[in-house]
């Protein structure tokens, strides 16, 4: 059966072919008209990357400085004297303005020297290496739990919005989203390690690196996440469920769990995925009480102690790091976001 | 948004045909709705009355002045129903007296945020080109930066005080809030009426006031009610750290700081201040989500 | 291709066998043989909040199969609705009564598990949106093998075979290529082709179009239609086209019945309604459609009011309050559909009773 075009009109003839204005669909010349829009995307982004992380190691400089309490003081200890005092700082270079000791930072982290540490004497790239795969670790392991809670529990709520299903996870999120990271550690470590004795350890080990051991941390950062999540899941699977494109699935004879899972899903997803990349930066904060709590030999903890010995070079190492881990987490989800929906994946929609 | 095709596989009825009900129940539903506003609101304004008033009326012992004979009294001993601290104070006292800092600090940091962030995001908004871009970039860089990470950097050098918690939780507030205004900015800016009205030469100033902020302020004031949760749990952990309130105050989250300390020998120095904190952020997420609801914001 | 009310019936080239035997017999109703769905009394109520909305309140009609009906009628006339019926698609808040019969098999009350081996299978639908009715995150071919290995045994293999293939007979060109796209890859007529594709993927003996071409222009609107009549012919599915465009059924359906407000008001073969249009509500449909012979710069004939409120039922004749020829004893009592004249049905009290002077002409 051939098609019938009448001829002369545009717009039936653009039906037919349904190429892109302009343009022959050749193969090598599409992938390229694919990519460049991602590229420009990610290309901005780096751009903005790099004053962001240049402001934020100025603000922490400059707060760190700005008020008394100085890293000589307190390497050593209440008891100095006003001369000794005087004498670490001008070997630490403490009496420089501000300004200038900032350059200096900075100079020579450009060229990849984050310094010493002003408590330790280590070389602070060396301090961060160490403690940054724990916490690494647990920001995955809590990320990865989160997700294998929060998806099941969000479709078993979207799959009957006001079932009694539905009130009781959508009650046991609210208990979740309103608990301190502080009371649940506590209470994680209270449970397990009182009433279920040996089912997980009560300190984890110094390195952390057992998957045991970092398990009840991960769960005390994963639930709160999971409640977050359950809920943005829920809410965008009923907004998909009432889209004209499931109505067309349901109308070809599939269950509604199977649009559920197969159609809906798929579209929350991409918006899950961007959720819990633009949160990522508040889970860095409950990563530092975390391992407070836990007592894991992670950078978060590292943090507090540096800024409880005034370490500048140290701390300014360290929010470097996660500042910068932000901003990749931030670029990687624009990324995903552009290559998981297929309509920024392939430029611009036609309309 | 759900089609009219979609609206009717959901049991909406046909928009000519008769109002559109998402809920399909009797009015047992809305009786459940009003309660879940009631209930939490009603908690909180008598939590509020215990720590603002009642101890303006009523002998409360002082949280910080105790003796050391009276140290570590266990929950429901007479003339202290919470007990007693390691060196005397009583409990209840400090939970109380813990309980205004938290509503201080919250209300100061959330006032400021909603002002000045709202300010800032909706100029950003409305102003569009180079001075959203400029703020925009300021706060993203506020943003990217671990909330908490700047909260103890800023908390720390300040020094511990309660004015300079609320100061810290601002950069958290602020941007936040900031970030929503300007969303709801860019909404409202292209809406008819507002086209409509700068069309007409109506000055700037008066189209924000007039138009955008009445139009915002559910939104804002949700969002608002919705973080004072949030900032009421970082708050706590900063006092659990030692960065936020110095320590002789009470503060809930000092509180749990020391039932942690005590959790092998006992445990309701650590629960207590634990359930208020729970308490006072379900209820306010209660609240916060049932305002939602009735306001019709997303 | 057929102008608006330039020919009446069918496009030209294009008559299906069984519709040309079927057009002699009787009007609706009145089929002899075992017709493909019987409606009788069809009967939706929804509940909410203590009241209660009479969606369709009351509607019979019958499609033969490889015949075409034509469903007109404005928003809230119930036409939609009684599709979803028809279709089992209405939700657990919805009560219906009555009886919808697919080859002889009684649809309402039927399970869920009944319900979605009937849907896809035995009846089908178009929708009226296409830049929405697909889902946009999942490939154009992967949608019609979904529809195609629900209700049929094939492989992968064999279902990709089989997508392509239904591509290729709604014409859709280049349909190997097109199988690996997403829906924004298409313009809006390819779309609708593509639902099309899909909805006929198990050969459906009864296709459902719900207003599928408003959302088209008009050029796209009659290739879609001629598709759709070519594929009937192919086939040998039977069509229900539900529309507010008389016109429109004027040059594509063979039965029309006009709905109001949950009723059928007017319900003949296509042929004998134009011939003499008696409900005032169908007069009132026919003269808003713009028409060549008219002056220019005129004002068309309008339809002042709004349609009831279905949570309401009124005692006397729905369309009453907006009705030009309107008496008194309208608004006192609900007037039957009856078959006044043989094949013809209507429900007024007064009708409108002059032929209409040749405006349809032949």
């Amino acid at each position: 059966m051939s098609a019938s075009i009448p001829l002369g009109q545009p717009e039936a003839i653009a039906e037919h072919t349904g190429t892109e204005p302009g343009g022959r669909p050749g193969g090598a010349y599409l992938r390229r008209l694919a990519r460049s829009p991602m590229l420009r995307v990610v290309g901005r982004r780096l751009l903005i990357a790099i004053p962001v992380l240049w402001g934020v190691t100025l603000l922490t400089f400059i707060v760190e400085n700005a008020l008394p309490g100085d890293a000589a003081e307190a390497l050593l200890g209440a008891n100095a004297t006003p001369a000794e005092i005087k004498v670490l700082s001008i070997k630490l270079h403490l009496n420089e303005p501000l300004l200038v000791r900032y350059w200096h930072w900075f100079w020579a982290a450009l060229h990849g020297n984050l310094g010493y540490s002003l408590y330790s004497g280590q070389p602070v790239a060396s301090i961060v290496a160490q403690r940054l795969p724990v916490t690494i670790d647990l920001i995955i392991y809590a990320l990865v739990l989160s997700l294998v809670i929060s998806v099941p529990l969000g479709l078993l709520c979207a799959r009957r919005p006001g079932g009694v299903v539905d009130r009781a996870i959508m009650a046991l999120c609210m208990a979740g989203l309103s608990i301190a990271p502080i009371v649940l550690a506590l209470l994680l470590l209270q449970v397990f390690s009182g009433y279920l004795h040996n089912l997980l350890p009560a300190l984890a080990s110094g390195t952390g690196n057992n998957l045991r051991d970092l398990t009840m941390p991960a769960l005390s950062l994963a639930l709160p996440l999971a409640a977050f999540y359950i809920r943005f899941l829920r809410a965008d699977l009923i907004e998909q469920m009432s889209e004209d494109y499931a109505v067309t699935a349901l109308a070809k004879g599939l269950s509604r769990w199977r649009v559920l899972t197969r159609h809906a899903l798929r579209n929350s997803f991409i918006g899950l995925l961007t959720v819990i990349g633009y949160n990522l930066a508040t889970l860095i904060g409950v990563t530092v009480i975390a391992e407070s709590i836990f007592g894991l030999a992670g950078l978060g903890n590292e943090l507090l102690q540096a800024i409880q010995h005034r370490d500048v070079p140290l701390l300014e190492g360290i929010v470097l790091v996660f500042a910068g881990f932000v901003v990749l987490v931030n670029l990687v989800t624009d990324l995903l976001y552009g290559v998981l929906d297929p309509r920024i994946r392939h430029g611009r929609a036609r309309s | 948004m759900a089609g009219p095709v979609a609206s009717l596989v959901l049991g909406l009825p046909d928009a000519a045909g008769g109002s559109p009900q998402p809920q399909p129940q009797s009015r047992g539903r809305g009786l459940l709705r009003t309660l879940e506003i009631t209930i939490p609101g009603a908690l909180l304004l008598v939590l509020l009355f215990f720590c603002f008033i009642w101890p303006l009326v009523y002998p409360v012992p002082s949280p910080t002045y105790g003796s050391v004979l009276n140290a570590n009294l266990p929950i429901w001993s007479p003339g202290h129903i919470f007990g007693t601290t390691n060196v005397g104070y009583d409990n209840m006292a400090r939970i109380l007296y813990g309980g205004r800092t938290t509503f201080e600090v919250a209300a100061g940091v959330q006032g400021i945020g909603l002002v000045v962030g709202g300010l800032l995001g909706v100029i950003a908004g409305y102003a569009g080109r180079i001075v959203e871009s400029v703020l925009m970039r300021v706060l993203d860089i506020l943003i990217a930066f671990p909330a908490l990470v700047l909260i103890l950097v800023i908390a720390d050098s300040l020094g511990q005080s309660e004015m300079h918690v609320i100061w810290a939780l601002c950069a958290f507030s602020i941007p936040a809030t900031a970030r929503v205004a300007r969303a709801g900015t860019l909404r409202l800016r292209d809406q008819p009426f507002v086209v409509a009205a700068r069309l007409s030469g109506v000055k700037a100033w008066r189209i924000i006031s007039g138009h955008i902020v009445p139009n915002l302020m559910p939104q804002l004031l949700t969002f608002s009610l919705l973080g004072t949760g949030i900032v009421i749990i970082i708050e706590s952990g900063l006092d659990f750290l030692g960065y936020g309130i110095p320590d002789p105050a009470p503060s809930w989250g000092g509180m749990i700081a020391y039932g942690q300390t005590v959790m092998s020998v006992s445990l309701s120095p650590l629960i207590v201040p634990s359930l208020f904190l729970f308490g006072t952020v379900v209820c306010l997420n209660l609240l916060g989500d049932g305002l939602r609801g009735r306001w019709g914001v997303r | 291709m057929a102008g608006p009310l330039g020919q009446l019936g069918r496009r030209p080239g294009g008559t299906s066998v069984a519709s040309s035997g079927a057009r002699d017999a009787a009007g609706p109703g009145q089929q002899p043989g075992v017709p493909l769905l019987e409606v009788s009394d069809l009967r939706v109520r929804f509940r909410s909040r203590g009241e209660t909305v009479h969606a369709v309140q009351g509607i019979s009609y019958t499609v033969e199969p490889g015949r075409t009906l034509a469903i007109i009628g404005e928003s809230g006339s119930g036409k939609t609705v009684s599709a979803y019926a028809v279709l089992g698609l209405l939700p657990r808040t919805a009560q219906v009564s009555g009886s919808i019969r697919f080859k002889g098999v009684e649809i309402v009350g039927l399970g869920e598990r009944e319900l979605r081996e009937h849907r896809g299978r035995n009846v089908a639908m178009v929708f009226q949106n296409p830049e929405r009715s697909l889902n946009p995150t999942m490939k154009v071919g992967n949608q019609i093998t979904e529809a195609v290995r629900r209700h049929l045994p094939l492989g992968r293999e064999q279902a990709r075979e089989r997508a392509i293939e239904l591509l290729q007979t709604v014409r859709i060109p280049a349909a190997e290529r097109r199988f690996h796209e997403y829906p924004h890859q298409l313009s809006g007529g390819m779309r609708q082709r593509v639902i099309i594709a899909i909805a006929l993927a198990c050969e459906p003996a009864l296709l459902i179009a719900d207003e599928a071409t408003t959302a088209l222009d008009v050029t796209t609107q009659a290739q879609i239609m001629d598709l759709l009549l070519d594929l009937q012919a192919q086939l040998g599915t039977a069509l229900v086209m539900i529309s507010h465009d008389l016109a429109l059924a004027a040059s594509y359906a063979e039965d029309i019945m006009v709905m109001y407000a949950g009723r059928v008001v007017e319900q003949a073969c296509a042929e004998d309604l134009f011939a003499s249009v008696r409900m005032p509500y169908t007069r009132a449909l026919l003269d808003a459609v713009p028409r060549v012979d008219l002056e220019p710069h005129v004002l068309l004939p309008v339809v002042g009011g709004l349609p009831p409120d279905l949570s309401k039922v009124a005692p006397g004749c729905s369309f009453a309050p907006r009705c030009p020829e309107a008496q008194p004893d309208c608004q006192a009592a609900m007037p039957p559909l009856e078959e006044h004249e043989t094949g013809h049905w209507w429900a007024c009290w007064h009708p409108c009773t002059k032929e209409a002077p040749g405006e349809l002409g032949e």
